[in-house]
């Protein structure tokens, strides 16, 4: 082994978000972007993406499907702040302002081999009736300063008064082919 | 994957195994494979191919050119290699000598021949295969169809077929003789082989073909042959390495392979494997382990019976439960793999721990999907029990409806000792209780049963000593003998004792009856009835005195036979110790014979020997002469404590047949003490769990001091009873009663039922002190018997209550008794095992000592966990404390998981870095890719943390020059530590803001707008300002942030001299000519001839931004007022890419806005070039800075304005005096302040959201009114001017809050000061003022993190010599009091500070405002006051808010008297309380060591000297000495005037004395902190950049100390170029 570069593990996943359950709205993109602790390092692919519009399958499933492809791979030197892929759907709302429809994490599975993972996704709702109604109005409405963190563990204490609506569902499916070599 | 690929890994790899093999080892190799069974190829060559994408890296440029060439070998040679028997390998020790061709041409040759034989039987099978495209053919001979391939290459050297056939079998044959290095050289037959096996592209393929052989009935040597080909391959390959490294030989090699690579491409159906094929494979390369049951033999030693540890009273814990087959099959797998038995334990079953699982789950059930939340949290009614008691000994009600009974039976109370009693009395008790003591004693009647015993034992041994009893050996008799004579001798002193104890008793009773008889004769009368009668009991005088005879001969003759054995021990002992003596004795006359005469020996002998003699005699004689002493001794005893035997037994008995002696014959104090006793009555109170439950009726006392109640109190209980107390309650007449005493009864254990308790009585005293005036003796005080008053008693009252405390039985028998379970509770985890309780009984479980002897009886063991919380109650018990431990273990079986040490994991210096990081230690806070190893983790890693933490205690004194700063410093960080600790949890609270951006609650106007705003049109084309986004420092890396710098316009940029260009001339009347434009220095530059018609000799100015070593400069402009309007973006680089809020406020980095001029030099040193070239060099010369910190950037996102360009006090060549042009009248405007400005607007891309401070309330020691006060007063401020600064209380340095006026208060400023100008006030507060100011600036935001802005008191601020705005404006407000003036402080917000104080006094008839950083004052209605606005003024007494309408200095009214402009914090409603103050009562100044400053001037210059040589690392640095020494001359002077008006004196000086140089330098003027600093600024001046190769430097620094240790730093810097 050579001791000049340290020894590292990779990560490597591949995978596609693949579907929808919005049964509310349609047309919706989502993007992704990854969490993850301060031993790990992007060395390849896109840490972050933002899919296609879909719309809603004309079947019974009314599936949002975008298939929308994630390829990215990891080195670290410690399991501690494993990746976490972080997703979020918009969609115009009535007036054609871009709302997020929602927020939702998953680890990397940590285990190589395929892998399907449905998160229920969520959305900060506004704190009073009224600014409910304005944000509706508006077409601001509440939404996380930093989509990150719903992976990340701090301040949630200050979310605890907060009120979260699922809207839906979304099926990534993060294939990951944990690679533990040291190089 | 092809088989082409696949064949050239399996190559490669082969390549690489075998190559590590030495040439030896592949001969034998070689012939171990071919012996090998077919069978075994598959697993090899499998595992080997997954492998190979790693390992051929390293030789993928090869195998392009390795492929064909393999084929090509194969090809050609392969001649007939099935029928071919292996040549058995032979050592060829002249290998080199052969080529290798040749030898391979013998083998072809014998090959062909067999080949041709037996091509004709093969032949027919390959045929149809043969019939698929041309370039398949090659591959397919591989399959089998070799044989008519070999007519094809029998053929081939013939006519040559194809070129590139021909074509590679010369290469190939080129290649060959060469590879004839020995070490690496195969062996003919491997060669041979090589060439003539065929490769197997899939192993599979292998598999299927020895099938198909064997059916076509192929011989063994084919196999054989198969089985030879991997490592004959890698052979080969390695020679084929070997041979391209020859240059020409590849050239040819890879021509062919151009042609031959379309030839080689095989087109195939996809491989199929048949699942059989795939079964018989795996079969072949997994194992298996059968689920038949191992026999125990086999898993254990040889000859070893499995031991069972649990049979033998071991504890082994429950082991965890595996299903038998596992089991077996684990068994089965570890005997396979690990012959060693290690996982086998004695018993033969694979080695566990105790099962680690709980029964039962320590987490909340997750919900499963069908039940709802609701269900989960459905609530349930349950009744309210009331809360008995708080211990956890109550019993549920729920489960025993019936109550528990005990039954308390008190029948009466007797005083031993009352204050009632009389003399009598006491003695009577006494009486009454020596006679007790008797008859306890003569129930008991030990010493008879001792005499008993004693003569069982004489018995004992008289019959044991008896010869006749021949049966037991002698020596278990004289032992059992020794036994008992031992005992006997025990037996006797006891009994003797005992019944010496029963004569004293006896005498005792006698004396205290004779003294109560006397006692009655001398007073008169009697109180008690007691009468003692003495009866005598006559004996046998004959028979008793031959009994006592026959006792005391036994005990002689016991005695003696004592003796005897003890002087036989003496004996003995004194033989040995005789002997002793007579060896030392020999030797030493030994030793003696050697050093002296043989004659003085003698005498010596003599002497000594007698002295033995004596000792050995002396022991006889005792035996007849003992007997008598013995029997003297003995008689003397038995006199002493027995009765002698003419003596009556005397039997005393009591009885209270006395009369009492009626009260009329009494004298008068014995009647009122009678009266006194019948006043008195007691009663008893039960409390039960310390509370009261009943109580007894209260009976009179009588006479006799007895009183009886005969009550049975039944308690119903519901808790377990605790504690059982009796209070004994005295009443006197008709007053409340008074607590005598308490006694504590026990609780009665389980089996103690009614009817069966037996009366106890229990004793009681009390402490009381009562004296009484008549007869009665009173308690606690001294009386006495005696008519002197001599052998005083003192008596407290006691008794004894007689009682029977039972458990009632029910009436079904069933006593009603709580279970077990509820008594129990407290101990119940530690005693689930009943048989405890059953074993020892309730109450035992409150005994310890019993408990832990029944855990000692009943052997329980110890190791096992179930009973580990018994062991541990009972071990804390045993060993004296009896200290239950209050808490429970969480984690019992940490210790088994534990994977490794504590100490290990410390000395793991990746488990270190970690965990440094994770508790955020400031060198580790960022931290990335912490690395896997230890071995990765550099050492240098903690260095600079471990050297923090040494030097918190040392003072590094090499970095700050100055040992009271580096204190400084270390105080500070200290403080900062602290304050950091402090705020830590409070600085991670997020509010839902920080997380979710939401729109604020609307209110009508913004609802209106936004709806006016939806009908507005559209107007796409209108700019519109947009708010920037913030962004707050989460995800934020390197790059993102910049800093814009926007440089609008400067103002009156001094301008040159035209004496700048003179210094050929260097007279001072060249300064006359001011009007000459001779030999400008911008002569040549053909625009300043266009812009200066007029011959004006004006600057070029430019800025440049430099920050954080990154620099930016902007275009040059012209004119003093030059209009730049550019902007510059610089790069921001948070501390080790950690752009948290709290790093980014503690960033000290300084934004230096610097002005040059630019100044043109003509180079051309030949006048008849100048037509024709243009050489000029550009010239910068440093006019003045602006510096910003970035905090304050940071925090006020974004600073605009005009700034004062700080400008030294000496620009040599420059002219600071207003231009002789006046730009139309401008100037009029800005007449009141001198200098020159420059106009900014600084920002950060993108906004940054500064950290909040610290949503916290402090402790405080304000008052509590004072505080609501405070608070009210924000609030109203606030309310009505949100954006003026109000403050009224701060928190100072230890976090408490204070009240702002506090302080403020007259403080002296040094007297050095005040001496200057005795007699100008204005002068002394310029400069006290300028005192203040030389103190270095230091925000709050850096020394603390941003967390909190601290005050501290003068005295700390002087002492710290570092502090932000604040506490200069408290200093300097304090001073300016104490000079007499009226003096504010003033809270505002000024440029670019932001939210400052200021100073603001009153003079005649106008305010001054003062900075107390700069030390400068600006008039109220100044324009370039940096002060903006104004929010509040403090004075020590009061503090007023504005609340004018403009906050401006300008615009306001500075009259606190007005309430209308003002709001006063104290005002009629709230007096002000006249609040101390936190300053000291004066401040003591020490004069500054003038050596020390000298020293550290010293060391700056050096330092400062080294740097610009460092920073000229490709020029000479020269320094002029001369210069240097005269600006140190110049230096004072300037410190003495402030570095006012010394200009011209200077210049002329300068001029006269280096006349022959072009200078160019300036002093800077700076207060003393740190180094780092002046560096900073010297550097920013860029003074070093001057490359002129003959250009020399001078500096100079001068530092003045001022009282405190405050240090004035001027540098003077300078460049000289010598003219030539």
């Amino acid at each position: 082994m050579a001791t000049a570069s340290p020894s590292v593990f990779l990560l490597m996943v591949n995978g596609q978000v693949e579907s929808a359950q919005f049964p509310e709205y349609d047309d919706l993109y989502c993007k992704y972007c990854f969490v993850y602790g301060q031993d790990w390092a992007p060395t390849a692919g896109l840490e972050e993406g933002i899919s296609q519009i879909t719309s809603k399958s004309q079947d019974v499933r009314q599936a949002l499907v975008w298939n929308f492809p994630i390829d990215v791979t990891f080195k670290s030197t410690n399991p501690y702040g494993w990746p976490q892929i972080v997703l979020s759907v918009y969609g115009p709302d009535v007036f054609g302002n871009d709302v997020v429809r929602g927020y939702g994490a998953v680890h990397v599975p940590f285990s190589p081999g395929r892998h399907k993972r449905t998160i229920p996704m969520f959305v900060p709702e506004s704190t009073s009736k009224l600014q409910k109604f304005t944000s509706w109005f508006m077409g601001r409405r509440p939404e996380y300063t930093d989509p990150k963190v719903v992976a990340q563990g701090e301040g949630r204490e200050a979310l605890q008064k907060a009120v979260f609506s699922v809207h839906g569902l979304t099926s990534p499916r993060p294939l990951a082919l944990g690679h533990i070599k040291g190089t | 994957m092809n088989p082409r690929e696949e064949k050239v890994k399996i190559i490669t790899e082969e390549f690489i195994e075998n190559d590590e093999d030495a040439d030896m080892g592949r001969q034998k190799r070689n012939s171990k494979v071919r012996r090998q069974p077919r069978k075994k190829q598959p697993p090899t060559a499998l595992p080997k191919e997954m492998v190979s994408e790693e390992s051929h890296l390293g030789n993928q440029p090869e195998p392009v050119q390795e492929e064909p060439k393999t084929h090509l070998l194969s090809m050609t040679v392969r001649r007939g290699p099935r029928s071919l028997p292996p040549i058995p390998s032979t050592s060829r020790t002249g290998f080199a000598e052969f080529s290798m061709r040749g030898r391979m041409r013998e083998k072809l040759q014998a090959a062909r021949s067999k080949a041709e034989s037996a091509l004709l039987q093969e032949i027919p099978t390959p045929r149809p295969r043969r019939l698929r495209s041309p370039s398949k053919k090659e591959l397919e001979t591989e399959f089998g169809t070799e044989p008519g391939k070999e007519v094809e290459s029998t053929q081939q050297e013939i006519d040559s077929r194809s070129y590139s056939r021909v074509k590679f079998r010369d290469s190939a044959r080129k290649i060959k003789p060469k590879p004839q290095v020995p070490p690496g050289f195969p062996s003919p037959e491997e060669a041979y082989n090589f060439f003539t096996f065929s490769f197997d592209p899939e192993p599979e393929e292998s598999e299927e073909k020895p099938k198909a052989r064997h059916r076509a009935g192929t011989n063994q040597e084919e196999e054989e042959g198969e089985e030879e080909e991997p490592p004959a391959r890698g052979r080969g390959k390695e020679m084929d390495e070997e041979e391209l490294l020859n240059g020409d030989d590849a050239e040819d090699f890879l021509l062919g392979l151009d042609h031959m690579a379309d030839d080689f491409v095989a087109v195939r159906p996809a491989d199929y494997e048949s699942i059989h094929d795939r079964l018989q494979m795996e079969t072949e390369m997994f194992f298996i382990p059968s689920r038949q049951t191992v026999p125990t033999y086999k898993k254990l030693p040889e000859n070893v019976q499995p031991r069972f540890l649990e049979d033998e009273g071991l504890y082994t814990g429950v082991r965890p439960e595996v299903a038998r087959t596992n089991q077996n099959i684990m068994e089965n797998r570890l005997l396979m793999q690990d012959p060693e038995r290690r996982w086998f334990g004695d018993d033969g079953r694979i080695l566990a721990l105790p099962n680690p699982i709980k029964p039962f789950p320590s987490r909340r059930p997750v919900l499963t999907q069908e039940q709802s939340i609701k269900a989960e949290l459905e609530t349930l009614y349950k009744k309210a029990v009331k809360y008995v008691h708080s211990s956890q000994h109550m019993i549920r009600s729920g489960d025993h409806p019936g109550n528990f009974q005990l039954d308390i039976d008190i029948s009466g109370l007797i005083f031993t000792h009352h204050p009632c009693f009389s003399r009598e009395h006491v003695l009577a008790a006494k009486l009454a209780q020596l006679y007790d003591q008797y008859l306890a004693r003569h129930q008991r009647n030990k010493a008879k049963f001792l005499t008993d015993k004693l003569q069982a034992l004489r018995n004992a041994v008289q019959t044991g000593v008896d010869p006749e009893k021949p049966h037991s050996s002698l020596d278990t008799i004289q032992k059992t003998i020794n036994e008992y004579k031992s005992e006997i001798r025990q037996t006797r002193k006891f009994r003797d004792a005992e019944q010496e104890k029963d004569r004293t008793l006896l005498k005792t009773i006698i004396k205290v009856w004779k003294e109560m008889k006397s006692l009655r004769e001398f007073q008169r009368f009697t109180n008690t009835p007691l009468k003692l009668v003495l009866r005598k009991e006559k004996v046998d005088q004959k028979a008793d005195e031959e009994a006592y005879e026959a006792e005391i001969q036994a005990e002689i003759s016991e005695l003696l036979e004592e003796h005897t054995e003890e002087y036989a021990q003496k004996m003995e002992e004194y033989r040995t110790s005789l002997h002793q003596w007579k060896a030392w004795r020999k030797a030493q006359r030994a030793k003696k014979k050697k050093r002296k005469q043989a004659a003085e020996d003698h005498p010596d002998n003599e002497i000594e020997e007698p002295h033995p003699e004596e000792d050995l005699v002396k022991p006889t004689p005792p035996e007849p002469t003992d007997r008598a002493v013995i029997e003297h001794e003995v008689r003397e005893r038995a006199a002493q404590s027995r009765r002698r035997p003419w003596e009556p037994t005397l039997v005393p008995e009591l009885s209270l047949a006395g009369s009492v002696t009626p009260s009329d014959q009494c004298p008068r104090a014995e009647v009122s003490r009678r009266e006194d006793v019948k006043k008195r009555s007691v009663y008893l109170k039960v409390l039960f769990n310390n509370k009261e439950v009943s109580r007894t009726v209260s009976r009179p006392l009588g006479a006799d001091f007895r009183v009886h109640f005969g009550q049975i109190f039944n308690l119903q209980i519901v808790n377990w009873p605790e504690s059982l107390t009796l209070q004994v309650y005295e009443t006197i007449g008709h007053s409340s009663p008074t607590l005598l005493a308490e006694v504590f009864l026990p609780i009665p254990e389980t089996t103690v039922v009614t009817g069966r308790a037996p009366i106890e009585e229990v004793e009681f005293s009390s402490n009381q002190h009562v004296t009484l005036d008549h007869e009665g003796v009173g308690s606690g005080v001294p009386f006495s018997f005696e008519a002197d008053g001599s052998n005083q008693l003192i008596l407290m009252t006691s008794g004894k209550v007689s009682h029977s405390v039972a458990w009632a039985v029910g009436e079904n028998g069933i006593p009603l008794i709580p279970p077990l379970s509820q008594q129990n509770i407290g101990f119940r985890s530690a005693l689930k095992r009943a048989d405890a309780i059953s074993s020892i009984g309730t109450s035992g479980l409150t005994d310890m000592k019993k408990l832990a002897k029944w855990a000692a009886e009943s052997k329980l063991d110890p190791n096992d966990p179930n009973n580990a919380p018994l062991m541990q109650l009972i071990s804390v018990a045993t060993s004296g404390e009896s200290y239950v431990p209050d808490f429970f273990r969480l984690e019992q079986l940490q210790q088994e998981f534990n994977f490794v040490s504590d100490q290990e994991l410390n000395r793991s210096k990746r488990f270190r870095l970690l965990h440094l990081r994770s508790q955020e230690v400031p060198e580790f806070r960022n931290y990335k890719q912490v690395p896997v190893y230890d071995r990765e983790i550099m050492e240098k890693v903690f260095q600079d943390y471990e050297k923090r933490l040494r030097d918190r205690s040392v003072i590094e004194t090499k970095e700050h020059i100055d040992t009271h700063r580096a204190i400084v410093a270390k105080y500070l960080q200290q403080v900062r530590e602290s304050v950091i600790n402090r705020f830590l949890i409070a600085k991670q609270y997020f509010l839902l803001a920080d997380m979710i951006v939401e729109e604020e609650v609307p209110n009508i106007s913004i609802l209106g707008l936004s709806l006016f705003k939806l009908a507005e049109q559209k107007r796409p084309l209108r700019p519109r300002r947009k708010g920037r986004k913030k962004v707050t420092a989460q995800n934020l890396s390197d790059g993102d942030i910049k800093l814009l710098v926007n440089i609008v316009r400067a103002y009156d940029i001094p301008v040159r001299k035209l004496a700048m260009s003179k210094f050929q001339q260097p007279s001072k009347s060249s300064r006359m000519f001011s009007e000459k434009r001779a030999a400008s220095p911008s002569t040549h530059s053909p625009t300043h001839n266009a812009d200066y018609p007029l011959g004006q000799v004006l600057v070029r100015p430019f800025v440049e931004v430099s920050f954080q070593r990154t620099v930016c400069h902007t275009t040059t402009a012209e004119g003093p007022n030059p209009s730049w309007n550019e902007e510059l973006e610089l790069p921001f680089k948070a501390p080790n890419g950690d752009y948290s809020t709290a790093s980014l406020q503690s960033v000290k980095d300084i934004v230096f806005i610097n002005i040059f001029d630019e100044v043109l030099h003509d180079v051309l040193e030949d006048d008849r070039e100048r037509g024709s070239g243009i050489h000029t060099r550009i010239e910068r010369h440093w006019l003045g800075c602006v510096k910003i910190p970035f905090s304050t950037i940071y925090f006020q996102a974004r600073i605009d304005g005009t700034f004062k360009i700080d400008i030294p006090p000496v620009l040599l060549g420059y002219n600071k005096e207003r231009n002789m042009i006046l730009e139309r009248g401008f100037d009029s405007v800005r007449s009141l302040s001198e200098g020159s400005y420059i106009t900014l607007f600084i920002t950060i891309e993108p906004q940054l959201v500064p950290g909040e401070s610290i949503r916290e309330k402090f402790e405080s020691q304000e008052d509590e009114k004072l505080l609501q006060a405070t608070e009210k007063f924000q609030a109203e401020c606030a309310l009505k001017f949100p954006n003026r600064q109000c403050l009224t209380t701060v928190i100072d340095i230890s976090g408490k809050t204070v009240f702002i006026t506090r302080y403020l208060k007259p403080l002296n400023p040094p007297q050095e000061l005040l001496n200057v100008y005795p007699n100008n006030l204005q002068a002394t507060a310029e400069l006290v003022a300028r005192y203040v100011s030389l103190i270095p600036f230091l925000p709050d935001t850096v020394s603390f993190g941003g967390i909190c802005d601290l005050w501290s008191t003068s005295d700390q601020f002087l002492d710290l010599l570092a502090g932000d705005e604040e506490e200069h404006a408290v200093l300097l407000c304090n001073y300016f009091l104490s000079l007499g003036k009226k003096a504010w402080l003033l809270m505002g917000n000024a440029i670019p500070e932001g939210p400052t104080a200021y100073v603001l006094t009153w003079e005649q008839g106008h305010y001054l405002i003062w900075n107390p950083c700069s030390g400068h004052f600006y008039g109220q209605f100044d324009t370039f006051c940096p002060l903006k606005n104004v929010g509040c003024l403090i004075g020590p007494d009061n503090i007023w808010f504005n609340i004018q309408r403009y906050d401006s200095p300008l615009r306001i009214n500075f009259d606190v008297t007005k309430p209308k402009l003002w709001k006063s914090f104290f005002s009629r409603s709230l007096p002000y309380p006249g609040l101390s103050s936190v300053q000291p009562e004066e401040l003591i100044y020490q004069r500054s060591d003038k050596a020390a400053a000298a020293e550290l001037q010293d060391r700056i210059e050096k330092i400062l000297k080294e740097k610009i040589m460092d920073w000229r690392p490709r020029h000479l640095t020269r320094w002029n000495r001369y210069c240097t020494s005269t600006l140190r001359h110049f230096l004072p002077l300037l410190e003495k005037s402030q570095g006012e008006d010394v200009e011209d004196d200077h210049r002329a000086e300068l001029l006269k004395q280096l006349g022959d140089y072009r200078f160019s330098g300036f002093p800077l003027h700076m207060p003393y902190s740190e180094v780092k600093p002046l560096i900073d600024a010297v550097y920013s001046t860029g003074v070093h950049n001057i490359n002129v190769p003959n250009v020399e430097f001078a500096l100079a620094v001068y530092i003045h100390p001022y009282p405190k240790n405050v240090l004035s730093v001027w540098i003077y810097v300078a460049s000289l170029i010598r003219n030539r």
